[in-house]
């Protein structure tokens, strides 16, 4: 990337400076394991002025997923959102309201046809026709159906648009339905990523983004449809508080004594052993050391796991059929010398019976002493 | 009598769309509705009290 291309970008995104930017290409590059020079890579795609555009659809969503991705730093993301995306609708940011915000969106669909990502927050409501969630007289599953086909790739941010969320929990009034399924059903072939979460952390999305410019492909998914980089581990194997686990160390009720000391979470409902997800790692919200939900002392209620989160009861007990459970110390060291040899096993076998057996006599006196009494 | 129907209603939080009448200039009567609805009042509805919080919680995010 030459200076000279990225002074235009730099005026655009509000005065970053060319190094805080490729920094931040290569934290993202990083984060998501890719080789080194993916973030320079990464850094030229963004620049380009032929990035694709960005359209955003809210269906049935409280707007926490836009407000994670404005409130991420590094350098002052809400540029980067807004000008290296090309974000051409989104009903909150948008300037024109009513009938001008749907033409931009009709204009950019038309402009773009194929080539754009339509990102959509929200449950799709398909009972009674989808009419709990209208957006300019037109119901939300509609107007996804139509955008969607159209689009290069649809990225469901957020619980809701993932699995259902929030909306979908029992008895699930409105019918709400993830995005993938509501695409599915209408026969739309589109590729589907999801990033889950509630809200989901911003740099899970923006990396799958800044992948798919840069790459002109989606990263590695896994059968859920996520991206690999960020959800392929348990919260469990990567969390602070996991020796405590192994150890059997728990707190039991919010703030006793081993709550106090930072204890192990699983037995107050801790479901970090059945979700996938990169938190342990990236924490939260920017503001230092410790700040994700089990490093405050709450524990993972599963937001981003299918059927966990506002599924599960908050305070039952996390399943641990993905959980590996903790070996015995590894060897350190390589035995020396001989190997055990047949008299040296009976040697030792005799030894541990003699022990035994005196063990058994110390029992059986102790036995002998309180009968006395 | 002129009728005006703004929706959606950006820069806010949530789907909202206003409607208007206008007689003479003036706007004679106007309507405003929130265009989604989750329900989530009956998912609520006979939970354990102690989890509320997470879906009460989520009704904005802003």
């Amino acid at each position: 990337m030459k200076n000279k291309d990225f002074k235009a970008f730099s005026t655009l995104v509000g005065g970053v400076s060319r190094r805080d930017f490729l920094k931040y290409c290569t934290i993202m590059a990083s984060s998501m394991g890719l080789p080194l020079g993916a973030g320079a890579q990464m850094a030229e795609a963004v620049v380009n002025p032929k990035r694709p555009p960005v359209i955003w659809l809210s269906a049935q969503e409280c707007t926490g997923c836009t407000e994670s991705l404005l409130r991420a730093t590094h350098p002052t993301l809400e540029h980067l959102i807004l000008d290296l995306i090309s974000l051409d609708y989104h009903e909150t940011l948008s300037t024109p309201s009513g009938k001008q915000a749907e033409e931009a969106r009709a204009a950019s669909i038309k402009e773009n046809k194929g080539k754009f990502i339509l990102v959509v927050d929200g449950a799709i409501p398909v009972k009674d026709n989808g009419i709990y969630c209208m957006i300019a007289g037109k119901t939300v599953l509609d107007i996804l159906k139509e955008t969607a086909k159209d689009a290069l790739a649809v990225i469901a941010i957020g619980s809701c648009s993932s699995w259902g969320g929030v909306p979908s929990a029992d008895p699930n009034p409105t019918g709400a339905t993830p995005v993938h399924k509501v695409l599915a059903d209408a026969g739309i072939k589109t590729p589907v990523v999801n990033i889950p979460g509630c809200p989901p952390n911003p740099y899970n999305f923006l990396s799958t983004v800044l992948y798919f410019v840069t790459f002109k492909k989606l990263p590695e998914l896994d059968d859920k449809a996520r991206p690999v980089f960020a959800y392929g581990r348990l919260i469990h194997e990567n969390c602070e508080r996991r020796p405590h686990f192994d150890a059997g160390r728990f707190a039991t009720e919010f703030g006793d004594d081993n709550h106090r000391k930072g204890y192990c979470l699983y037995k107050l409902g801790c479901k970090g052993p059945e979700t996938f997800n990169n938190c342990p790692a990236l924490l939260f919200g920017d503001t230092g050391a410790g700040t994700w939900p089990v490093g405050c002392g709450h524990p993972c209620f599963g937001c981003s796991e299918q059927e966990v989160g506002f599924h599960k009861p908050l305070f039952s007990k996390a399943s641990l059929h993905l959980v590996t459970p903790p070996d015995t110390y590894p060897h350190t060291a390589e035995a020396q010398g001989k190997g055990a040899t047949i008299t040296g096993v009976a040697v030792a076998a005799a030894a541990a019976g003699a022990a035994f057996a005196a063990v058994n006599k110390i029992a059986g006196k102790l036995g002998d002493d309180d009968k006395k009494k | 009598m002129a009728r005006i129907v703004i929706d959606p209603i950006t820069r806010i939080e949530g789907h909202l769309r206003i409607e208007c009448e206008v007689e003479g200039g003036k706007v004679a009567n106007a309507w405003s509705s929130g265009q989604m609805w989750r329900g989530i009042e009956n998912i609520v509805k006979g939970r354990d009290a102690r989890e509320v919080w997470l879906f009460t919680q989520r009704i904005c995010g802003v």
